[in-house]
């Protein structure tokens, strides 16, 4: 796994891009693939707690798109589109397993860290964080892991998950305060 | 009025989601690639096969109807047989027909002994 950053995405080379793969073009959904792929599995990786699932529901999410080529309107970032789908297959996956993501990620310390002390603390608060996320009901852990990890606006977060803005607002703020008490070993009680 | 738990708490929660963000996949796209080559292959695969069976479905219907119904077929014979002469000389005999039917019942000895009989 390499953890170079892909260029960002272009709005108008998505649609070129996306009218050549409605045509058949293998190339150019190699490149909207290599465009979007990092953030997607990032994403997904957050909502269902394992990285080789995460590569399973983002490969079928291209798989979609393909098929919906011909028929996608770019009234959407193509980016926001692809979250939506991936948010559809979470939901499905969670029926069809019948339970919630229960278990934390494992996380490598990042290279660069100074100390090995320090390397620890991020590793810990980590682990923590994404164990306490796992613990959140699906609506509120989607919409922080959009406005924190992602860092996509309320409107957007909205569209992808087919809600209100204001119902987005909501889960984000109960999110927030269930992290905080879950997290209360680590900040103490406020 | 800013509480520096709660702070610490908005910024390393910040920094921990933001750690897996973007997680790229070494092959990632050729792996897709080869997967939507598939769900093609497969697809191509499906959209024949529901041909196959439409047009299997349509030479059955076909034949099915062009079949003709147990009532035509009657009349079929009716006319056949009206045209056979051979029906028509075996009429005219009578009952040659029913001895026909019945001589393999008649067993040759009791016929002699029928014929020899005093007084026959």
């Amino acid at each position: 796994m390499s953890q170079e950053e892909p260029t960002l995405p272009d709005d108008e080379d998505d649609k070129r891009l996306m009218a050549l793969v409605a045509e058949g073009d293998d190339d150019a959904l190699r490149l909207l693939v290599h465009r979007h792929h990092a953030r997607l599995v990032g994403y997904l990786r957050g909502e269902v707690g394992s990285q080789a699932t995460a590569e399973e529901l983002a490969m079928e999410v291209f798989i979609r798109l393909h098929r919906a080529a011909s028929r996608w309107r770019p009234e959407a970032k193509l980016s926001t589109y692809l979250i939506h789908i991936a948010h559809n297959l979470v939901l499905n996956e969670w029926r069809r397993r019948g339970r919630k993501p229960t278990t934390a990620l494992e996380f490598a310390a990042e290279p660069g860290d100074s100390t090995q002390q320090s390397a620890r603390r991020v590793a810990e608060l980590d682990e923590a964080f994404q164990r306490a996320i796992a613990q959140l009901p699906p609506e509120q852990r989607t919409a922080i892991l959009l406005v924190v990890q992602q860092e996509l606006p309320y409107e957007e977060i909205a569209e992808i998950m087919g809600v209100p803005v204001s119902s987005v607002k909501t889960w984000i703020h109960r999110a927030r305060s269930r992290l905080r008490e879950l997290l209360k070993d680590f900040y103490g009680n406020e | 009025m800013d509480n520096p738990h709660h702070k610490t708490f908005e910024q390393e929660l910040a920094a921990s989601l933001s750690r897996g963000r973007s997680v790229a996949v070494t092959g990632f796209a050729d792996r897709v690639v080869g997967a939507v080559r598939a769900d093609r292959r497969r697809r191509v695969v499906i959209r024949w096969s529901s041909v196959a069976t439409a047009a299997a479905a349509c030479l059955v219907a076909v034949l099915t109807l062009s079949t003709p119904s147990e009532e035509a077929l009657n009349r079929q014979t009716f006319a056949l047989f009206a045209h056979d002469e051979s029906a028509q000389f075996a009429d005219l005999l009578g009952a040659s027909a029913d001895l026909s039917l019945l001589s393999p019942a008649v067993e040759k000895s009791s016929v002699a002994e029928v014929l020899n009989a005093p007084g026959s």
